[in-house]
């Protein structure tokens, strides 16, 4: 990459930036769709379920869990590595199962898809945000996999020299810590636009 | 078989057609590159006069040739069509000069610099002061089209003033036609909702039978009536897909929204009589058709609009038959008639 | 005629390092260099020759259904032949009819103008003008190309289903498009048009992207934005207005997924179809939806997209025309912030395709002003192109003369939008002929002209040094440039006279019914003017495998990067070290050098004798 005198930041890290601030523009797309249709009447309200506030602190949780698993590959520190790489992604896996649960709890109090946009929106929008969650964790379990292959010494020892080892682990990371904060975003609109 | 003539006979041209250029190809490497470039650049050069010439003589015959079909230069059949013609002049009026100015430029400097050995171009990449002058000019020409653009808008699709009388009726599109419901001697439409629907038992538009103003409401069975010079609200929807209730003659366009109720209000200041006198045509019709995409019948959904003197509207109006009446004849063969329902219906 | 050697200022830093990517050596066999390569000049390649394509397809429809306006009492038995029986007796069918107009549409916008163009001239010129040994991440840039191809074999296959493609327009509006039981179209074909549409937006996100992180990473030393080609800054904007705006589409597709198939209500309310109220599967009434929110989700792409197809033409004309006229682009800044000033505002004009939507007046007033504000911006382009010609030295190249008639278009087709966008003449205007000319001649030839300059100018750069033939050009310019006035002028008349588009037939009204002899000089140019495409597509894939090898690295007199390549690039592009920028790449006819490469530098400029000619101009 020495040739390219004007990069400032990888290119694949600015490819993700923008990619994320595209999957930025879906969402404010659905989300004022849900504002928009919310404001033309004929709107059921109802409460969101309790479950969305534990999703919520699970997957704060799981970017902790990356953060660390971060810190410590740069470190050196691979078991650490590992294990925080597998704490996020058992954390991803719990909150999907919270998610389901979330909807089944939506169900229980009569907001289902087919019913007035309300619920269907909830529905959609959530849905739409776990595939991309689930995108992530497919991503973390490849980063994952790859942290498991025993390396050449040589080439080892020749990577530490690479400003670009990390990139990988870092596109994940910053991935992950999007779909999170996305979560965050969609729960807090769903909080105060509910009720 | 003549299609398949027609395609091979011009398959030949265009094969004859690229042999020859091909070989222009090679000629001109004999005759000396430079030399056939040069001719070249004259012919192009000399083609882009001739099209700016021609084709704006073209343009405008053309437009004078058909300027008879243009409805904004007929006399306006309602009221706000004289705004939107004088804007419709207005913009004209900004437009065609710079059509005409910026072709002549781009064409005759085309022609004027063409390619010329002996010179080199004016190296001039930037002026501020002419960008910002034909940034400026244009500016002001849209905040006056703009301004005057809205004002003319925000009135046709304001509400009717208050001091006018409006005649209020409704335009329910369906695949494929429109169905114009008038209110009666009440003015008042009754209500009406899907759910109510029934076309086996005489509702076909689902109207509200516990809503009295709904007993005098009738639908035009032809052709359909409207005074002159009386405001008209047109309430506007849809039972299944998009449509658009659209009157040519009136600069009336309005879509019909399945679920949203949509209005436009406009005054007709020419009856039909008057029309046909205008444009010396005795059988010319108002129409009404579909402008929004429906389906495979959206080019036929037409209904005949006439407008009228009001004596003779309200002529017509006493000669149409609201749907509760005629299913009350024929439920009264029946049922017994309620009461009250014939005390209202007495009353009018 | 380029009097100067280019290699006399490229700058190549003589230093034999090993870090660029060495792809020579890789072992290539015809499937990674052709069919799954990474190489941004074969990807363009395949955009180009499927763009072409479907180029093809959509412009045979719109002959197929030109047939019928011209000719609708007439019966062609062709059609039955073609079509079998959407066209029975050799009559169109009312609603394959509107299957075409739909697919027309769509192929065109999306396939041809959008794909076709910026696919291809972005994919080629960004890296070899930038200076770059190819994009960010090769790998997303070959799956852009292959989710587009995706996206074209679902809709192919839409056109051979028993139900017909969707008919729907391109727009795809709701509830026409969400109720199979309302048009034959909005069956299986609305399904296959919304996977394939979907794929599209995929292909669009991962080559946007690509294209944005690779121009403001990527660029060669010295090469600062300010000294980017316009076409790059086209390109940019382009990218930017895709990335954006393609997501949005995205997700009013989605909802109407959901509406389709899973019973939901979005877009439906109180729908009565068919002789009975709909319902979904578990018996509820759909209530609660808005069909308008689907035109704004819509719209949100549907305007930018227009932009999307027009800037990468703007970029094309902008760099051929000074390359032609050999002087420099006239207000270089000016045509960058105004291309910038064209993407802001684009983003906020989608509403004035909605004004008679029943939407709130006020909004109609707010969107009139901006999309007024973006005539400002687009005249100051064409006048700067206007004096680019003025006292310039113009070569006709076919690729400038392509320039000009993009130019010409551009005023015409302009200059209606100006009316449209007044929304109290766009009562009388929505949905009639009028917009169709004036959308057709600003956007879709306009683009088209775009997309042959770039084609005939980069030839030589995306097939191996070949050229295609110029007198064949010609012809092709002078029958498309008329034949395209004369298809599309006229639609102006039918629109004054308040002719509804999307008719397939006007004998139903008394004032749509009186042009039957303008309908059929329309049907007959149109003709032509396909044919005449013949004249193009012949000389394509002639060229390509035998077209006049290219004796100069530079033919046209460039400044810009890509001509300093090898006639035949491999994949990396340059020999050796990229070469390095000193300048911007407009310096034509500057202190008595007709061209002066952007890898020029002062010192060099030294070294070269001025040429001896009196700038009289
Ligand atoms: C020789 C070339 C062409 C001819 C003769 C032609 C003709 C037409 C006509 C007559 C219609 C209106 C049909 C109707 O409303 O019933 C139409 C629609 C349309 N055309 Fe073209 N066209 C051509 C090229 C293009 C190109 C290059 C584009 C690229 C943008 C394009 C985009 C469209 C679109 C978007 C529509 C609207 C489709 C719809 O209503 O859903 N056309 N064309
Ligand atoms: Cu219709
Ligand atoms: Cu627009």
């Amino acid at each position: 990459m020495a040739e390219y005198y004007y990069s400032k930041i990888h290119p694949k890290k600015f490819a993700l930036w923008l990619g994320l601030g595209s999957i930025i523009m879906m969402f404010a797309g659905l989300t004022s769709a849900y504002i928009v249709r919310q404001a033309a009447g004929d709107w059921v309200f109802y409460k969101i379920p309790e479950v969305f506030t534990y999703s919520t602190i699970v997957i704060v949780l799981s970017s902790l869990m990356m953060i660390l698993s971060i810190r410590a590959a740069k470190q050196g520190n691979k078991s650490l590595h590992r294990l925080g790489l597998l704490g996020t992604i058992l954390f991803g896996f719990v909150f999907t199962l919270l998610q389901f649960r979330g909807w089944d709890q939506l169900t229980e109090i009569g907001v289902r898809l087919t019913g007035n946009p309300s619920g269907s929106f909830l529905y959609l929008i959530s849905g739409i945000h776990l595939a991309h969650l689930l995108g992530g964790i497919l991503v973390l379990l490849i980063v994952f996999i790859k942290s498991l292959i025993k390396k050449d010494p040589v080439k080892e020892i020749l990577e530490t020299s690479n400003p670009d080892r990390f990139l990988g682990l870092e596109l994940a990371s910053t991935y992950w810590h999007f779909v999170g904060v996305l979560w965050i975003y969609l729960f807090c609109f769903f909080y105060y636009n509910t009720i | 078989m003549y299609s398949l003539i027609g395609i091979l006979a011009v398959a030949l041209l265009i094969l004859i057609l690229f042999q020859l250029a091909k070989a222009g190809e090679y000629l001109g490497l004999l005759k000396g590159e430079k030399e056939a470039n040069d001719r070249n650049n004259q012919v192009q050069a000399t083609l882009f006069l001739g099209t700016l010439v021609f084709g704006m003589i073209g343009i405008f015959w053309s437009a004078w040739y058909y300027s008879d079909a243009f409805l904004f230069l007929r006399t306006p059949a309602s009221e706000h069509g004289g705004a939107v013609k004088n804007m419709y002049f207005w913009t004209l009026g900004a437009i065609l000069p710079i059509f005409v100015l910026t072709h002549a430029l781009l064409f005759g400097f085309a022609y004027i610099y063409k390619k010329d050995d002996s010179k080199l171009s004016f190296y001039y990449p930037e002026n501020n002061k002419l960008e910002l002058i034909w940034m400026a000019v244009p500016a002001v020409v849209m905040v006056f089209l703009v301004l005057e653009g809205m004002r003319n808008w925000l009135k046709i699709m304001g509400p009717v003033p208050e001091d006018r009388t409006v005649l209020v009726i409704e335009a329910t599109a369906q695949q494929f036609k429109w169905d114009l419901r008038f209110s009666g001697l009440d003015g008042k439409l009754g209500g009406k909702s899907v759910q109510l629907m029934d076309p086996e038992n005489g509702n076909p538009w689902g109207q509200d039978w516990d809503d009295k103003a709904n007993y005098d409401d009738f639908f035009a069975k032809d052709s359909i009536v409207l005074p002159v010079n009386v405001p008209v609200l047109v309430k506007i929807n849809s039972l299944d897909v998009l449509h658009s209730f659209y009157l040519p003659d009136f600069q009336v366009k309005m879509d019909a929204v399945p679920g949203i109720p949509t209005q436009f209000w406009f005054t007709p200041i020419k009856t039909t009589e008057q029309r046909r006198v205008e444009l010396n045509q005795p059988d010319y019709n108002y129409e009404l058709a579909c402008a929004e995409l429906c389906g495979k019948a959206h080019f036929n959904m037409r209904r005949e609009l006439f407008i009228v003197e009001q004596d003779q509207y309200e002529d017509w109006v006493k000669r149409q038959e609201p749907l509760y009446k005629t299913l009350k004849a024929s439920a009264s063969l029946e049922e017994e008639v309620e009461e009250s329902d014939e005390t209202i219906a007495a009353e009018y | 005629m380029a009097s100067t050697d280019i290699n006399v200022g490229t700058h190549t830093h003589d230093d034999h390092h090993h870090d660029h990517h060495d792809d020579h050596h890789e072992e290539l066999n015809f499937f990674t260099k052709y069919v799954f390569s990474q190489d941004h000049k074969i990807i363009a390649r395949q955009f180009l020759v499927t763009g072409v394509l479907w180029a093809v397809i959509g412009v045979a429809f719109s002959v197929l259904f030109r047939l019928q306006l011209g000719w609708p009492d007439e019966s062609f038995p062709i059609l039955e032949t073609l079509l079998g029986g959407w066209a029975e007796g050799g009559k169109l069918d009312p609603e394959f009819y509107y299957a075409l107009v739909t697919m027309h549409g769509t192929i065109m916008v999306f396939f041809v103008l959008t794909a076709g163009l910026s696919g291809t001239f972005s994919n080629l010129l960004i890296p070899l003008q930038i200076g770059a040994r190819d994009m960010a991440s090769p790998f997303m840039n070959m799956l852009s190309y292959w989710f587009f191809f995706i996206a074209g074999v679902i809709m192919l296959i839409s056109l051979f289903i028993q139900t017909g493609p969707a008919s729907g327009g391109w727009t795809a509006y709701p509830p026409l498009s969400a109720l199979p039981t309302a048009s034959s179209g909005s069956g299986l074909g609305m399904t296959l048009w919304l996977a394939s549409m979907s794929m599209f937006v995929v292909s669009s996100l991962l080559g946007g992207l690509n294209y944005v992180a690779t121009i403001l990473n990527m660029r060669t030393k010295g090469m600062t934005m300010m000294r980017l080609p316009l076409t790059i800054w086209a390109f940019f904007f382009t990218a930017v207005l895709g990335v954006l705006s393609f997501p949005v589409l995205l997700s009013a597709c989605i909802l109407l997924i959901f509406d389709r198939h899973m019973g939901t209500s979005f877009y439906l309310s109180d729908i009565w179809i068919q002789g009975e109220l709909l319902t979904n599967s578990a018996g509820e009434i759909i209530e609660g939806g808005s069909p308008i929110l689907y035109q704004h989700l819509f719209w949100f792409l549907g305007h930018p997209e227009v932009y999307i197809v027009i800037l990468p033409a703007m970029g094309i004309v902008s760099h051929v025309m000074a390359t032609n006229a050999k002087k420099p682009v006239f207000g270089y800044h000016a045509m960058v912030y105004s291309i910038m000033a064209i993407t802001v505002l684009g983003f906020l004009v989608w509403a004035h395709h909605m004004f008679l939507s029943g939407m709130n007046p006020f909004a109609g007033s707010v969107f009139t002003l901006f999309t007024l504000l973006i005539a400002v911006p687009s005249a100051v382009k064409v006048f700067n192109w206007i004096t680019t010609l003025w006292k310039g030295n113009i070569n006709f190249t076919p690729a400038m003369m392509f320039s000009i008639g993009f130019v010409s278009l551009f005023i015409s087709g302009g200059l209606t939008g100006i009316v449209l966008g007044n929304p109290a003449l766009d009562i009388g205007y929505h949905d009639t002929y009028y917009v169709i000319a004036h959308f057709h001649i600003v956007m879709a030839m306009a683009a088209g002209f775009g997309m042959f300059a770039g084609i005939y100018h980069w030839f030589p750069k995306l097939f191996n040094g070949r050229m295609m033939n110029a007198n064949m050009a010609y012809l092709h310019f002078w029958v498309t440039f008329i034949g395209s006035y004369c298809i599309f002028w006229p639609m102006h008349y039918l629109g004054e006279a308040g002719v509804p588009r999307r008719y397939f037939s006007f004998s139903e009204f008394d004032f749509a019914n009186g042009f039957a002899d303008l309908n059929i000089f329309i049907s007959v140019a149109a003709i032509v003017v396909f044919f005449a495409q013949f004249l193009f597509i012949i000389n394509f894939f002639y060229s390509i495998f035998a077209g006049k090898k290219m004796e100069k690295l530079n033919p046209w007199g460039s400044n810009s990067l890509e001509w300093t390549t090898p006639i035949v690039p491999g994949h990396g592009n340059w020999v050796g070290k990229i070469p390095e920028v000193f300048r911007w790449p407009y310096d034509f006819s500057k202190d008595g050098h007709e061209i002066t490469p952007q890898t020029t530098s002062e010192k060099d400029l030294e070294d070269i004798p001025a040429v001896k000619r009196i700038p009289t101009r």
